[in-house]
């Protein structure tokens, strides 16, 4: 009977998952892409968000990288990671090959979309850690086997480091171990490969001798110090990066002039007149990017934001900011607008304002609303 | 706007009427009545210099102050002195004490103060007083509307004749203006204008409660700044601070703001295109003080500058953006104060003295709320303020407080920088209370640090004739064992290898005596060994945890004794062979048999030996 039931509730089971298994392969196969969404089809094409999904195309973090981008980034690392490609060659294991797989599908897509970066940079950071540390390897060996009163091969323990080539001739030391009374057995790995025979003295399982290299002390020293001061450097570059790029809100802005620091706080104080001197329930019409700010500043509700998913609301915003006046009036008006806000830099030269997003606007917008075409916009029809 | 003035302009030509028909007071006259009017900024200032004359024959020990209900409504701040000073020297004594009172038989819509005199006036002396008159919100500014490219012009109405319960026979008014821009003003006769100052009077023998009503319609640009609210909070920290924290709701007081605003504009012209909005404030804060901050809801704001000197700290404060008429804003301002300057001791109890009011220079306020924290396990608290103020008792919960520190709140309305006096918490604080804090602390960590030496220290096992305890002690039994075979094993398999180490000496140098010699030193060594061997392997038997491992050690131990065995045989035939001196291949094809069954069993012994290790 136990038998019966469990053979039961197995074969129900397994109909169930087989049912879900068609349902989602139907689903799958039914929808345009596969199954596959914009973001990740523009992956594989770089040019479908630019042809269909406008907005995904125009956030700047989706863009394909320039080569400052990369020295940006990365900086020392782009010279590096090749090295510690052939580095990873050498022995070829598991560990190895995956992260000469990883890299190479991290630098593909990267150059895709400037924001998988961050996929390449654990990547690049391995790579150049194998590199540099082969690299102070063989320096710091040739400096250490150079050093005047460094002695002789006599104490190489088994299985670590290589006896170097200048004593490697000198078949003594192993004589002298065979008569070793009072050596312990030494470990079994190695003595599988020793055979055993009466007349020669066994080999005593040491990895087959390389010749390895050895630099010229001044050379190895200078280039030890300039790695050094390479690593250093990179430290001071990572961590104004962080700084600059990465930590720096952009919502003040500072600029260096003659007489010290200058700080643009336009922004709070648009978000904070807004919070002062407008009802609670007046809505305001921004583009998205100031969505987030507006609600968490200026507390009042916005009409888009950072998250919106409903492309046609976008768009509905965008076609308003590229309407006429009495045309946008009423598409605002149906939105229940009090407030638009747009941010303007030409008076002191700040380069992202809302006419540099214009064109995108109008892009999104004519994406779901025909009649609004891009070459209305451009002074020459061509683009 | 026109309607309203009209009203008002009515109304106060039927009060003048109604007053010309009301009965004399006393027998007081004013023989000299010199006023002036400062409507230099938003705050209307007034300063009368009465000199008081007793025609009567009693003595006379208080004087009635009048002043119309509408600016009485607006009135903030009146003191009155005597200035005993002749002529051009004028010295102020201490301010009289003012009552508000209404007389009967007094005309309507009028506003009475009385004022105390100290020795009363004698009938036939006179007597100066000053009179000093703060108005807030007197200024109305019309038009209301403005757009930023206009000037903001208000009006101010008054009386020409001073308005007064007793007759007056010499009176003469003075307004100043702050700028010399005068849209228009009521022309009486005895009107004169010198740039930015209007003259009226002097008028003479005029009867009691004549009024005279006058507008002023000027251009004021100055800032408007008015605080809805402002709540100042002063803890007190025996530690050595006192900390102030001050938030403001500010709105512009003036003409409210129309149609658009041009930052642009603002910033190329800024005294064409908003001339009246307010760009920053000042706050003079004590001496010493420190650790400034000037925040809002959103973040600090980084508009401000701070100058200090010895005798005051100058903090000058930008707001987020330039305000126009009814715009508002809202922020806090912080600093510390060191204690010393503030805290003081007398007749064991102690008090803190410091000033009532918002530091702002030119501030009007419509309401202060000022909290007065004090540490906890203060007792017997009492406030004494130069005027008076609503005041009620809170509890604040703040670090490491148990019960709460007691909050003293006194609250006023309409407050302007005359308010800005010392005042007095007097308290009694046990100085063993400081001491509160710290030993909390210190008795927490203390506590906490005795748990855990108490913890690790402790044997918390729950029984130690439990199954599972004993069979794990049995069982490390067993590996302790079971490690010293190993260790033997391993000792007779080095004896083998010295033996095989003999052979190749032998090979190589043909000395058989050595070898022999070597045999026997390992046949003892052999023996010694096994005899080790034995009780070890007795007590593996006997103990029941044994029982999985026993097998293969058994086993280990029978195939060392073959291998043993073997080794020794190979041994002696080969001493035997050279002893005989047969050739070496000889020697090779008799041990070959030995040699292979050796070699399988040592690499068998080596197997068992790492899966007895893994266990």
């Amino acid at each position: 009977m136990f038998k019966v039931a469990v053979t039961l509730v197995v074969s129900a089971g397994l109909a169930v998952c087989c049912a879900m298994m068609a349902v989602l392969i139907a689903l799958v196969a039914s929808s345009p892409t596969k199954g596959w969404s914009g973001r990740s089809l523009s992956l594989l094409d770089p040019t479908y968000a630019s042809k269909y999904i406008p907005i995904i195309a125009s956030v700047s973090e989706h863009q394909p990288p320039t080569w400052p981008s990369y020295f940006m980034d990365i900086n020392v690392l782009a010279f590096l990671v090749p090295a510690g490609i052939i580095a990873c060659f050498s022995p070829l294991s598991d560990a190895s090959s995956f992260v000469v797989l990883y890299i190479v599908t991290s630098v593909y897509f990267s150059g895709v979309m400037v924001r998988l970066m961050l996929v390449l940079a654990p990547a690049a950071c391995i790579l150049s850690g194998i590199a540099l540390s082969q690299a102070f390897d063989v320096l710091a060996r040739s400096i250490k086997f150079q050093l005047p009163g460094f002695p002789t091969n006599s104490e190489v323990d088994a299985g670590d480091s290589n006896p170097i080539t200048v004593e490697a001739k000198n078949n003594a030391p192993k004589t002298d171990k065979t008569g070793e009374p009072s050596k312990d057995r030494p470990s079994r790995k190695n003595k599988k490969k020793g055979k055993e025979q009466a007349e020669r003295p066994s080999v005593k399982g040491k990895p087959e001798k390389k010749r390895l290299l050895v630099l010229p002390m001044g050379a190895s020293i200078l280039a030890l110090l300039l790695l050094v001061l390479l690593s250093a450097f990179y430290v001071v570059h990572s961590v104004w990066a962080a700084a600059e790029a990465y930590s720096a809100p952009s919502i003040v802005l500072t600029s260096y002039s003659h007489d010290g620091l200058h700080v643009f706080d336009d922004f709070r104080e648009a978000y904070a007149w807004l919070s002062h001197n407008t009802d609670v329930d007046h809505k305001v019409a921004s583009w998205w990017d100031y969505g987030y700010q507006t609600t968490a500043m200026a507390n009042r509700t916005v009409i888009v934001d950072n998250n919106t998913w409903n492309n046609t609301h976008i768009a509905t915003v965008g076609t308003a900011m590229s309407s006429p006046e009495k045309a946008a009036w009423e598409i605002f008006n149906s939105l229940d607008v009090k407030y638009v806000l747009v941010v303007f830099g030409g008076l002191v030269g700040y380069p992202s304002d809302d006419i540099n997003k214009f064109l995108w606007m109008v892009r999104i917008g004519g994406g779901v609303f025909p009649h609004i075409k891009e070459p209305d916009y451009l002074v020459n029809s061509f683009l | 706007m026109e309607t309203e003035m009209g009203f008002s302009r009515f109304a106060l030509f039927l009060f003048t009427i109604a007053l010309l028909s009301s009965p004399v007071l006393s027998d007081l006259v004013l023989s000299k009545v010199d006023r002036r009017i400062y409507l230099t900024s938003q705050i209307v200032r007034y300063t009368a210099t009465l000199r008081v004359e007793n025609e009567g024959s009693e003595l006379v020990s208080e004087v009635l102050l009048a002043f119309p209900e509408l600016q009485a409504k607006n009135l903030a701040y009146l003191t009155v002195s005597v200035n005993e000073g002749k002529g051009k020297q004028k010295v102020s004594t201490d301010d009289l004490p003012i009552e508000v009172v209404s007389p009967k038989n007094m005309p309507p819509a009028v506003s009475f103060y009385s004022v105390t005199l100290p020795k009363g006036l004698a009938p036939g002396d006179s007597l100066t007083l000053d009179v000093m008159a703060v108005f807030t919100h007197a200024l109305q500014p019309f038009p209301e509307k403005i757009t930023q490219a206009d000037i903001q012009l208000v009006v101010f109405q008054d009386s020409a004749y001073y308005l007064s319960p007793y007759a007056v026979k010499v009176q003469s008014l003075s307004v100043k203006l702050p700028e010399a821009r005068i849209e228009s003003y009521t022309k009486l006769e005895n009107t004169k204008v010198h740039g930015s100052e209007i003259k009226y009077g002097p008028h003479e023998d005029l009867p009691a409660f004549s009024y005279s009503p006058i507008g002023i319609h000027f251009e004021s640009n100055q800032p408007f700044s008015n605080a809805q609210e402002v709540e100042r909070e002063i803890e007190i920290s025996h530690w050595g601070n006192v900390q102030i924290t001050e938030h403001y709701k500010l709105i512009h007081g003036g003409a409210q703001s129309k149609g658009e605003f041009s930052r642009l504009d603002f910033q190329a012209r800024p005294n064409v295109r908003g001339a009246s909005a307010i760009r920053y404030l000042v706050a003079t804060l004590p001496p010493r003080a420190h650790s400034v901050y000037y925040r809002d809801e959103i973040g600090n704001i980084s508009t401000s500058h701070l100058w200090s000197d010895s005798k005051k700290t100058e903090l000058l404060i930008e707001p987020r953006y330039p305000m126009f008429g009814g715009w508002r804003t809202a922020f806090t301002i912080g600093y510390g104060l060191p204690l010393q300057d503030f805290l003081f001791q007398s007749e064991g109890k102690r008090f803190l003295n410091i000033t009532l009011s918002s530091p702002m220079v030119e501030l009007v306020i419509d309401k202060l709320i000022v909290k007065v924290v004090l540490p906890e396990g203060s007792k017997d608290i009492s406030v004494s303020t130069p005027f008076p103020v609503k005041q009620w008792q809170e509890t604040k919960i703040s670090h490491l407080d148990i019960d709460g520190r007691p909050v003293v709140v006194l609250e006023k309305t309409n407050v302007v920088p005359e308010h800005n006096k010392y005042f007095q918490v007097y308290y009694k604080f046990n100085k063993l209370s400081m001491l509160r804090e710290p030993l909390m602390l210190i008795s927490g960590f203390f506590f906490l640090f005795v748990a855990c030496i108490v913890y690790t220290r402790a044997d918390i096992s729950i029984s130690k004739s439990s199954a599972s305890y004993l069979a794990k002690q049995q069982w490390e039994e067993v590996q302790a064992a079971i490690q010293q075979v190993e260790s033997i094993i391993n000792r007779c398999l080095a004896t083998h290898d010295k033996l095989e180490a003999s052979l190749r000496d032998l090979s190589r140098t043909g000395d058989v005596q050595a070898c022999k010699a070597a045999r026997k030193t390992a046949d003892g060594l052999l023996k010694d060994l096994s005899k080790e061997l034995k009780p070890l392997l007795a007590f593996l038997q006997s103990s029941p945890s044994a029982s999985q491992i026993l097998p293969k050690v058994e086993d280990l131990v029978a195939k060392e004794k073959e291998l043993q065995e073997r080794v020794m045989t190979k041994h002696s035939t080969v001493v035997d062979a050279y002893e005989r001196k047969s050739a070496g291949k000889d020697i090779e094809n008799r041990v070959a048999l030995q040699q292979q069954k050796i070699t399988a069993l040592k690499q068998e012994v080596d197997d068992l030996m790492e899966y007895i290790d893994e266990i």
